[in-house]
């Protein structure tokens, strides 16, 4: 898994299918995201990543039940999410759940950060949607203590105050879980990931690419303003969504239905307005290769692709196939060819592995004397 | 040198809404140039651009023919907008274009508001109508606004447009070519500064600046 890693994000939304007029159960829609988990890690791929919401038509309220049933039915498989929402959950529950989901998993989990898109959901859960970003600051800062520091003493604005905390289980092998934060096009959270050096994701799927360039833009700039890294070893992660058929036409004309109907951009642009807008690819196999690998020309070498292939209400059947395309013809050109010309200094995706070596060589650092990291170039 | 932007809501083609845009604007340059002010001015139609607006609604993003126009928007000094009258309040597609619209673009931009309607009834559309509006948007709008119901271009509707037009010009010198807001960098700083003052570990090594 050097190099890249590629997988899947689901919104997890209950939507009818336009072509039959039915829409899964919640039960059927819940059960279709842990077939679908699997298929990714049996085609070769090796993220899976479920989002977050507290409201209907979507599933996925309790993101670390859903990801702890996979983990015990995969045995390589990342599992992630997108987003965890930092702003209205108790970051010492956030820290706990994926304590243990870390624990249960053998290390293969990991987890972005979101401040969450619906409004509601804050005073639900006893929040306030103004203090958004302070409230986001606040909660991560704490998180990052509780999974860091033995014995936690905390005052903050936002939550009750803690004194003699100490995280059960601590988290495996001492390590916390990667955190990457996702984004859109808010600066504030590119500048939060730049600032403690975690991973940037940009969202990259309902907005034109422009966007995407400029938020990366800036958080590999800012990543190097806090001496992390060269901007170039910033960690990077994308999304991306397609649709494919062998033969182009025949995709098109299969997803348009699904374009013309979906909750986010439905009955207003064209699907071939939309593709050319934004990163959407619907075509053949080779269509989505040449289309992901030109991502690298305006955010550089990256580190995740993830992929939205479920939602719209298309049925589980067609989500199984477009990942046998993907494993089969898609993802193994895109490791190839992502890894010619990826310059030494660009690291690996993040997992537990690594950072639990990365964390074994910084404290033999910090034995000996003085020793100042050296950066190739 | 000053830099206007005229966005003028009018549907039917010819449009009496772009022809009362169009005498404003003139007079606006008119007066400027009187008084040693090199002005240029663009006209923003809304029609041509009404289902890149709905999409833009619907979909959260602008097109890029879209974005250009926000973009001589944010580079204008001054403003000159007209929307016919319709229901009471301006056209829904004059609404939905700022609506669109990046919030702050119009922060500190003088703009003098203008509309049409069939009878003079329906003249304070622009004291109840536009003018919250724009205020809401953080303009500066200019004290006196122009309305021409369908008669008024028989009568004294160029005394109008020329006294809408010297409170207008006047307002533009005194308030001089705009400053630009980076909102941008204004979030990130705020963010630095956020950072540093609440993160509960101490923060990475001193930026390279």
């Amino acid at each position: 898994m050097a190099g890249m890693q590629f997988g899947i994000f689901s919104v997890g939304d209950v939507t009818v299918d336009p072509t039959t007029g039915r829409a899964p159960t919640e039960a059927e829609r819940i059960q279709a995201t842990v077939t679908m988990a699997k298929k990714v890690e049996e085609v070769g791929l090796d993220v899976f990543a479920t989002g977050e919401h507290h409201n209907p038509p979507f599933v996925p309220s309790s993101p670390t039940t859903l990801l702890g049933f996979i983990a015990a039915q995969t045995s390589r498989l990342i599992l992630s999410t997108s987003t965890t929402l930092i702003t209205t959950n108790d970051p010492v529950k956030i820290a706990e759940d994926f304590s243990v989901l870390q624990h249960l998993s053998g290390g293969r989990a990991d987890l972005m950060l979101g401040r969450g898109n619906t409004g509601p959901v804050y005073p639900w859960f006893g929040q306030d949607i103004r203090a958004a970003v302070p409230l986001t600051v606040e909660h991560y800062g704490l998180l990052r203590r509780l999974w860091r520091e033995k014995v936690v003493d905390w005052d903050g604005e936002f939550r009750s105050s803690l004194q003699g905390f100490t995280l059960a289980p601590q988290p495996l092998d001492g390590v916390p879980p990667f955190v990457w934060h996702g984004s859109i096009r808010t600066p504030e959270i590119a500048e939060l990931a730049a600032y403690y050096g975690d991973g940037f994701f940009a969202n990259h799927i309902f907005w034109p690419a422009s966007h995407t360039e400029r938020m990366v833009g800036l958080y590999r700039k800012r990543f190097e303003h806090y001496r992390h890294g060269g901007a170039d070893q910033a960690i990077v992660g994308l999304g991306g969504q397609v649709f494919m058929r062998p033969n182009s036409q025949d995709a098109v004309n299969e997803f348009r239905p699904y374009f013309d109907n979906a909750p986010v951009y439905g009955h207003g642009p064209s699907l071939e307005e939309f593709t050319a807008q934004t990163p959407l690819t619907v075509g053949s196999p080779q269509q989505v290769i040449d289309r992901t690998l030109g991502f690298r020309d305006y955010v550089g070498d990256y580190q995740r692709q993830l992929f939205l292939i479920d939602h719209a209400g298309l049925p589980l059947k067609t989500v199984l196939e477009q990942l046998d395309m993907l494993g089969e013809e898609v993802v193994p050109v895109l490791r190839k060819e992502f890894a010619i010309g990826r310059p030494e200094r660009v690291p690996d995706a993040p997992t537990h592995e690594s950072l639990v070596r990365a964390a074994a060589e910084a404290a033999a650092d910090d034995g000996s004397d003085d020793t100042t990291e050296e950066v190739d170039t | 040198m000053s830099k206007l932007v005229v966005v003028t809501g009018g549907l039917r083609e010819p449009s009496s809404t772009r022809l009362l845009a169009d005498r404003i604007d003139a007079a606006v340059r008119e007066q400027l140039t009187d008084q040693g002010v090199e002005t240029t001015s663009e006209i923003i139609e809304l029609r041509p651009i009404g289902r890149a607006i709905m999409d833009a609604l619907l979909t959260g993003f602008a097109g890029s023919d879209l974005e250009a126009v926000f973009e001589a928007i944010d580079d204008a000094d001054g403003m000159i907008a007209v929307s016919p009258a319709f229901n009471a309040s301006y056209s829904g597609l004059f609404k939905s274009f700022f609506d669109v619209l990046p919030e702050e673009t119009l922060s500190d931009m003088p703009v003098l508001i203008a509309a049409t309607g069939g009878t003079e009834r329906h003249s304070l559309v622009l004291e109840h109508a536009m003018r919250p509006m724009f205020s809401y948007l953080h303009a500066i709008v200019s004290p006196t606004g122009v309305y021409a119901a369908t008669d008024d271009f028989g009568a004294h509707l160029s005394e109008r447009i020329g006294q809408a037009a010297r409170d207008f010009a006047r307002l533009l010198r005194s308030c001089g070519p705009r400053q630009h807001r980076d909102v941008f960098t204004e979030e990130i700083n705020a963010m630095e500064s956020l950072l540093r003052d609440s993160a509960a570990e101490p923060g990475p090594g001193e930026p390279l600046d």
